[in-house]
């Protein structure tokens, strides 16, 4: 779905490039340090993503580094001139520079409330740490698809072995470095997961506000299949339906949970909408005949970023463990590398319950679990990021 | 002068848990151009539905409001939306009319962008000082970047009535919109609504449930008190402070509080009959104050409805049967007084 990220070299290049533009900005506005965390922050993403996340990346370095440096003389509300000589003019390009500065001041703020909470600046690391071995791994380890017989260790019948010098985390039931499994088989979990929470939030967030703000019939029948999905027990109903659809991709997999699991998410948004609707600056907005579209986006919205992104965490969290158990159940198809097949095919080959399998099984199931608790330790910094109250500072 | 609004009539009734409640009942009032009125009157009286309905934010129940001579339903959809432009609303609470995610650049930029009010990113900047500096919010760079949390009540009261000029209206609804800011503000609030006024020839309805307020900040212009949905008493400010006719603005102005306590322990008070506000679904018959006032004539107030009408030997209307006919006041009040002891 365009979202995996393989490092390339052309990547990398097309990341150096990218990044020439902060570092140049950096050293003509005399803020080297900014324009050269513009530079590494360019080059990790180019590197990681191409074109796609090399350009955006431009922007958000160069207004980084725009924040700090640009201050128009003439205008009265950057520089505080004084009050007798108001003139808002301004060229096309001054016009850019002062509001990329204005990005680039809330980008900053916003990494500022990120670091300011312990918990979630961990959580932050965690996640970054994950996407940047499954990126970047592949890079340096390669991924052994073949079986190994020559690994076996002498007077042993099976192949798996724990971890040793050669290989970090032991040998897999093949021979195989699981190392290299786990470098290689991440990506299509996190991007899965990740995809699945995404589908099931904004079925939430669509139905939640359609049903707050329409209210009437509209709402009643919502609400009703919101009802009626609830009842159903959810895992045995995807286990169920994972048997019956044929999936000939992973996104269909996310389509199917994205389907199942909004119901819970919805009714909170839809409880969200209806108090914002009755507030004050609502109104003070349907005075002002700001249309709807505006109440909506501008005004209601906004306060609702915070806790939905909260809930986008834990969606994905769930369909992290949903797909998983999917996986060790053997219900959806089984392509190596992965790290949910890792724990299938352990329990499959009968080394469950064989010390010598430590590494083989409890790699990606550590993994998994320290992935998982650094979305959850995030998800409190996201709490920061999107509410101005604590972003701004009092 | 044809009125800028007039309300012929005006029912407002709320459902609920299947009860109709009559929240404003037979309400007849026009406004003049560049007028301050002041509705006045208890909590659920009626008077914040009122503000709401000149604003446009709730529609009568019954009978109908003109604006500018013509009956609001023959406006058409797009003169509606101009028309509400025209008529504006600062609320109470200054806690909660700025939406806190955005900066009050932002909150002021988005109706002066919807209605091209002024050309480009420029005029918008510019208009942005104006209305700061027009407010008294100066200088506006320490402002215009902020978020609402980072500014006082007042200072965002002040964004408030700012961000209700960005369309240029003629009226104002201020919903007791000093009553949450602290005491120390209040004046040079009023004093900077009054100055508006004057530069940008704005009506003002003004809605308080303190009298004293009121008579400060409307001396020039009327009163209108209100009981239980309905208008008791309407007139110039001075008359009905001078020479309050209706037993209920009697008894408002008999308690507000005189910061002189020689004056405070001499001061007239009236006696009313009962202390308790009869609720509004369960209205008295006839004269709704009856069971409270002291001028209570038994068989005529509690049977029949007064009207809004000119009282004897007073400049103001006052809707009260005893006071209509003229006759037995003394005896009433003398009898009311020594009956209740307070």
């Amino acid at each position: 779905m365009g979202l995996e990220t393989v490092a390339t070299p052309l990547g990398l290049v097309i990341g150096i490039l990218c990044g020439i533009v902060p570092l140049a900005a950096g050293i003509h506005y005399k803020h080297v340090r900014a324009g050269i965390g513009g530079f590494i922050a360019c080059a990790f993403s180019g590197f990681g993503c191409g074109l796609i996340g090399g350009l955006p990346m431009i922007v958000i370095t160069y207004a980084v580094v725009l924040s700090y440096a640009y201050v128009n003389k003439q205008d009265p509300f950057t520089s505080r001139a004084a009050i007798t000589e108001v003139n808002f003019d301004e060229s096309g390009r001054e016009r850019i520079q002062r509001i990329l500065a204005g990005l680039g001041k809330s980008v900053r703020q916003s990494f500022r409330a990120l670091t300011r909470n312990k918990a979630g600046f961990l959580g932050f690391l965690g996640i970054a740490f994950f996407v940047l071995v499954t990126t970047f791994g592949p890079l340096f380890i390669r991924y052994e698809g073949e079986a190994h017989m020559e690994r076996r260790a002498p007077g042993s019948r099976v192949l798996v072995a724990p971890p040793s010098w050669e290989h970090p985390l032991g040998l897999d039931w093949k021979g195989r470095d699981v190392l290299s499994h786990m470098v290689h088989g991440g990506q299509r979990l996190i991007i899965t997961s990740i995809q699945a929470g995404l589908i099931a939030t904004a079925i939430a967030v669509i139905l939640g506000s359609a049903a707050g703000l329409l209210g009437g019939a509209v709402d009643q029948i919502l609400s009703a299949i919101a009802n009626f999905i609830l009842t159903i027990p959810g895992f045995p109903l995807l286990i169920v339906l994972a048997a019956v659809v044929e999936f000939d991709s992973d996104f269909m997999l996310a389509v199917l949970f994205g389907v199942l699991n909004w119901p819970t998410l919805m009714r909170a948004v839809r409880a969200q909408v209806l108090s914002l609707r009755e507030r004050d600056y609502v109104q003070a907005a349907f005075v002002l005949d700001l249309g709807l579209w505006h109440i909506i986006s501008r005004e209601v919205f906004p306060n609702m970023v915070s806790y939905i992104s909260v809930n986008l965490i834990f969606t994905i969290r769930i369909a992290m463990y949903s797909i998983v158990g999917l996986t060790f159940l053997g219900m959806v198809p089984l392509t190596e590398p992965d790290w949910a097949v890792m724990i299938f095919t352990g329990r499959q080959q009968g080394v469950l319950f064989l010390p010598q399998a430590s590494g083989m099984l409890l790699s990606p199931i550590i993994a998994i679990a320290l992935f998982q608790l650094s979305l959850v330790m995030f998800a409190r910094s996201l709490e920061e990021i999107f509410n101005p109250r604590l972003r701004a500072g009092v | 002068m044809t009125p800028i609004i007039e309300l012929r009539g005006v029912h407002r009734t709320f459902v609920k848990d299947r009860q109709t409640i009559p929240v404003l009942q037979d309400i007849n009032l026009s406004i003049e151009p560049n007028e301050i009125i002041c509705l006045v009157g208890e909590s659920g009286c009626g008077k914040t539905t009122t503000g709401k309905i000149i604003a446009g934010l709730l529609e009568p129940s019954g009978g109908e409001m003109l604006v500018e001579g013509r009956p609001i339903s023959s406006y058409s959809g797009k003169e509606r939306s101009a028309l509400r432009r025209q008529l504006q609303l600062v609320h109470q609470d200054p806690f909660a009319s700025l939406n806190p995610a955005h900066t009050i650049g932002d909150i002021l930029s988005f109706p002066l962008k919807r209605h091209k009010m002024v050309e480009g990113s420029a005029g918008v900047r510019r208009r942005i000082w104006e209305l700061l500096t027009m407010v008294d919010l100066t200088p506006p760079g320490d402002i215009v970047n902020k978020y609402p949390h980072q500014l006082s009540g007042g200072q965002r009261q002040r964004v408030s009535i700012a961000r209700s000029l960005t369309v240029q209206p003629r009226l104002i609804v201020a919903d007791e919109a000093v009553s949450m800011v602290d005491v120390s503000i209040r004046i040079s609030l009023l004093k900077m609504l009054h100055e508006l006024r004057d530069r940008l020839g704005l009506t003002i309805v003004f809605i308080t449930h303190d009298l004293a307020l009121a008579k400060y900040f409307a001396w020039e212009g009327r009163i209108a008190v209100m009981y239980l949905g309905r208008i008791v008493e309407i007139g110039r400010t001075q008359d009905v402070i001078a020479a309050p006719q209706h037993p209920y603005t009697r008894a408002l102005l008999a308690a507000v509080p005189e910061a002189d306590p020689e004056l405070t322990r001499h001061k007239h008070m009236l006696r009313l009959r009962s202390d308790d506000i009869p609720k509004l679904t369960d209205i008295p018959p006839g004269c709704a104050f009856h069971p409270r006032c002291p001028f209570f004539v038994p068989g005529l107030c509690d049977e029949t409805l007064p009207h809004l009408t000119a009282i004897p030997g007073a400049a103001q209307h006052a809707a009260c049967l005893p006071l209509q006919r003229g006759e037995a006041l003394q005896e009433a009040a003398k009898a009311a007084a020594s009956g209740y002891a307070g």
